[in-house]
């Protein structure tokens, strides 16, 4: 072909016009031949209804179009309001909160804080080394923080020892405020107990007063010893350096120094004989625990010891002296009667003095008074 | 006649050009995507099963469905489609209307 004949220059519009729809119906038939082959195949190897749901499903699934319910048919807040029975404090909660209550009531969710109770609870039943173990378990446990589990455990310190040791010293007056909300019916016994060895656990921490003691363990979480434990010698060793005086509010010695301001020194005294008896070793004596060898002296001891015996009981007020007498004649640690009568008379003037002890009357025991002055 | 053999002669060349530059497929391949988009072949699919039923699903043949197809595949491209399809044809006769 000559290149000018074909040349498309020359036809006209219409020509090219129609040539053009030539070319485009011949793309649809194509595409429309495409199409039935396809089907034609689908159909001979038999997938071509494949696709297609049987009428009985088709009915199954429908679309629901009923108000209240979504297209599935099912209902959208159909357990809103049914309540469920909690298996473990037997009430009656509603089911969208039941979840959370679950949580709260066991003890076992992340944000209970049953934790802390029940650590309060089985400390009330356990001894002390369970309790170790519960605060092992706080340590673990890996959603409280150092400085919460520090703060958790001195708040449940100061509330042990607030309430043993809210009259004696005043520290901390009982603070209830725990974030645990442990309401105040349910203090273990072991908190009011002065005995308990829990308490005295706790307050290993914290009591700097204590320092120095030979026996921890049976402190009182009011820093003041519980004779009642202790064996003579211990008892004489302690009362060689400390005050000793019993309270009368707490029945604990007290553990200040042997010039402590609270007490007098009759009431050291009489502290001292009460405990370790008649022939006890007196704070200032060195060496004469035993006055029985010495006739002059023992009489003379028991003299002086009938003057301060009397105000045993009594708290540091000055106007014992009747008291103190009239006690003198029922003292039990008394041998001898007749110089009770004796010393009745002097006994006033000395139960007056507080700090500073003038001379007594006796001039045999002097020694006896020497440290005081 | 000469005329009718000048204007098959020019068809025939047109084609020749058409599929040589590559541009029959690509049209070819545009249209089909257009009338996937469009519709076109679901509807000529729902017609096809009808007839199927129709004929009975063993005995139908190529014929038969290219006769009940085709003139109704015809009809039913949408007038857009047929539009663009048309302005690219006449594109590439322009572009070659010197060779």
């Amino acid at each position: 072909m000559k290149m000018e004949d074909m040349s498309l220059s020359g036809l006209d519009n219409s020509k090219l016009e129609a040539i053009a729809h030539e070319i485009y119906t011949d793309l649809v038939e194509d595409a429309c031949l495409g199409l039935c082959f396809e089907v034609h195949r689908a159909v001979k190897c038999g997938y071509f209804f494949l696709d297609d749901t049987d009428p009985d499903s088709m009915k199954d699934f429908e679309i629901v179009d009923q108000p209240g319910v979504d297209i599935f048919g099912q209902v959208y807040n159909q357990w809103k309001n049914k309540e469920c029975v909690c298996p473990n404090c037997s009430r009656s909660i509603a089911a969208s909160r039941f979840a959370p209550h679950l949580e709260k009531c066991l003890g076992m969710g992340r944000n209970s804080s049953r934790i802390a109770n029940r650590r309060i609870a089985s400390s009330n039943n356990m001894n002390k080394s369970e309790s170790d173990q519960e605060d092992n378990d706080d340590i673990n446990d890996n959603d409280w923080s150092y400085g919460s589990e520090k703060k958790a455990k001195k708040r449940k310190s100061d509330k042990v020892r607030g309430r043993g040791s809210g009259e004696l010293l005043g520290r901390g007056p009982g603070r209830g405020g725990c974030d645990t909300g442990l309401a105040a019916p349910n203090a273990p016994l072991s908190l009011q107990n002065p005995n308990s060895p829990r308490r005295s656990k706790a307050l290993k921490h914290k009591n700097g007063e204590i320092g120095g003691n030979p026996d921890p363990f049976k402190y009182s979480n009011s820093a003041g010893i519980n004779y009642e434990t202790l064996g003579p010698e211990e008892l004489r060793t302690l009362l060689t350096t400390q005050c000793g005086v019993i309270s009368e509010h707490t029945k604990k010695m007290c553990t200040r120094s042997l010039r402590c301001p609270q007490h007098t020194d009759e009431q050291r005294r009489s502290v001292r004989v009460y405990l370790l008896g008649p022939s006890a070793s007196l704070p200032e004596a060195e060496g004469s625990v035993e006055n029985d060898s010495f006739e002059v002296a023992e009489s003379q001891a028991i003299m002086s010891r009938l003057q301060w015996d009397g105000s045993s009981d009594i708290s540091p007020s000055d106007s014992a002296s009747s008291k103190a007498s009239t006690n003198n004649s029922e003292s039990r640690k008394t041998k001898k009667k007749k110089p009770h009568l004796g010393l009745v008379s002097g006994a006033p003037g000395l139960g007056s003095s507080k700090k500073k002890k003038p001379k007594p009357p006796a001039p045999h025991t002097p020694s006896i008074y020497d440290d005081i002055n | 006649i000469s005329r009718m053999n000048k204007d098959a002669q020019m068809r025939a060349t047109i084609n020749q050009k058409l599929i040589e530059t590559g541009e029959r497929e690509r049209l070819k391949e545009l249209l089909r995507a257009k009338l996937i988009e469009c519709g076109w072949k679901d509807q000529l699919k729902a017609h096809c099963k009808d007839v199927i039923k129709e004929k009975g699903l063993e005995h139908v043949t190529v014929d038969d469905l290219v006769a009940e197809i085709t003139p109704k595949g015809r009809a039913l491209v949408p007038d857009s489609v047929k539009k663009e399809l048309l302005q690219r044809i006449r594109t590439f006769l322009a572009q070659h209307a010197s060779l």
